[in-house]
Parts: C-alpha cells; structure tokens; sequence
C-alpha cells in the first residue's frame, strides 16, 4: 500500500518525530510508514488521517494488484 | 504489585544466602538436598538480577519523566509489537525442528527413557499450547 504521509507531512511542516509524538509511535514507525516498509493497522491509519484532517483515502493509496 | 518489585532484590539474596548456608553446612547430603541448595542459588540470582534491573529501571523513569514516556510509546508501538511477534514466530518454527532434532539425537545416544519422555512430554506441551492458542484465536479473531 503507498501512502502520502511524506509529502502531506512536509507540506504541514511537521518533522518525523513531532508526528510520532503526537500519533504515540516511535519515530522509526513514522519513517518505515514513509518508506512503504510498513503497512499501518486500520486504527493508525485512521490516527494519521484524523491528525490531518483527511480521509483515509487521501492519505493512503490501495492499489487493486498488490499481494500485501 | 508495584512494591512488590522493590521486594524482588531482597528475596532474592535471601534465596541466595539460604543456598550458600545449606551448601556450606550440610554434610553429606542425600536425595532432593544434594540439588536443593544449588536449586535455590541459581533461582537467587535470577530473582536477585530481574528485581535490580527492575528497580534500576523504574528510577531511572522516575528521575526522567520524558524518556519514560518515550519508553512506553516504544513499548506500546505497534510496529515493534509486530516486528516482536513476527521474531518469535520465526525463533518457534526454527525451534520446532532444533528440539526434534535433539530428541531424536538423545534417544539415539541410549540415554535413560524417563529423560527422553520427559523432552517428547515437554515438546509435545509446546505443540499442544500452539495448538490451543491457534484454536482459541481462530475463534475469537
């Protein structure tokens, strides 16, 4: 699953850790979650969308081909 | 329960001296007496080194509000709760075939069979409470 939490973060500048703090996750969450490396559980998901005040669908991208 | 941790390090070397004594005064020890006093050493020291490091912990976090917090954020995060799990699934399945491996080496050195019983009992417990657990969370999930 992509996701557009770098970009919409850097255009809020918010760095990685002020996010983590806010969300109560460790920063290397923040940066995996950046990276594609993570995919979020549906309730953080929500989280990050919330703190934006998007939808989820605005944040993360599903993708109908993807295996994981 | 909180206290109880500070109480941790005392038992501990009280399990540790009790050991000591017997070891040192006990002459010609016979049946559960011989391990006993060693039994009680080792489970000392271990009760001794967990309530330190526990009561080291905790004022440390006391001293430092910030990086307690940051500590439970990092302990709650469900990333190193995943990252967690999976590491454990994968020392499982890697035990599963070590501990077969050994069962089958120790019965073939000819060692005594109520040794041998007691690895296949224990190894077939952790496949059981696998079992169970894939049971009980197939229900609930």
């Amino acid at each position: 699953m992509k996701n557009r939490l770098e970009e919409i973060r850097k255009q809020q500048g918010i760095s990685q850790g002020e996010l983590a703090a806010a969300l109560e996750v460790s920063r290397q969450t923040i940066g995996s979650l950046e990276n594609g490396r993570y995919n979020p559980s549906i309730l953080l998901a929500f989280k990050i969308a919330r703190y934006f005040g998007m939808n989820i669908e605005e944040v993360f991208i599903y993708e109908e081909d993807e295996k994981a | 329960m909180k206290r109880m941790i500070y109480l941790l390090p005392f038992v501990g070397v009280a399990l540790l001296a009790v050991g000591v004594y017997f070891i040192k005064t006990l002459e010609n020890p016979q049946g559960i007496l011989q391990v006993l006093p060693y039994l009680f050493v080792g489970v000392g020291c271990v009760i001794f080194g967990y309530g330190m490091g526990e009561v080291i912990l905790r004022q440390a976090m006391k001293r430092a509000p910030d990086a307690a917090k940051q500590l439970e954020i990092d302990r709650k995060d469900e990333r190193n709760l995943a990252v967690s799990s999976q590491a454990k699934a994968k020392a499982y399945d890697m035990m599963v075939y070590v501990f077969l491996a050994l069962i089958i080496s120790v019965s073939m050195m000819g060692t005594d069979l109520s040794v041998l019983l007691l690895m296949v009992f224990a190894y077939l417990s952790i496949l059981v409470y696998n079992s169970y657990h894939r049971i009980k969370f197939f229900r609930e999930m």
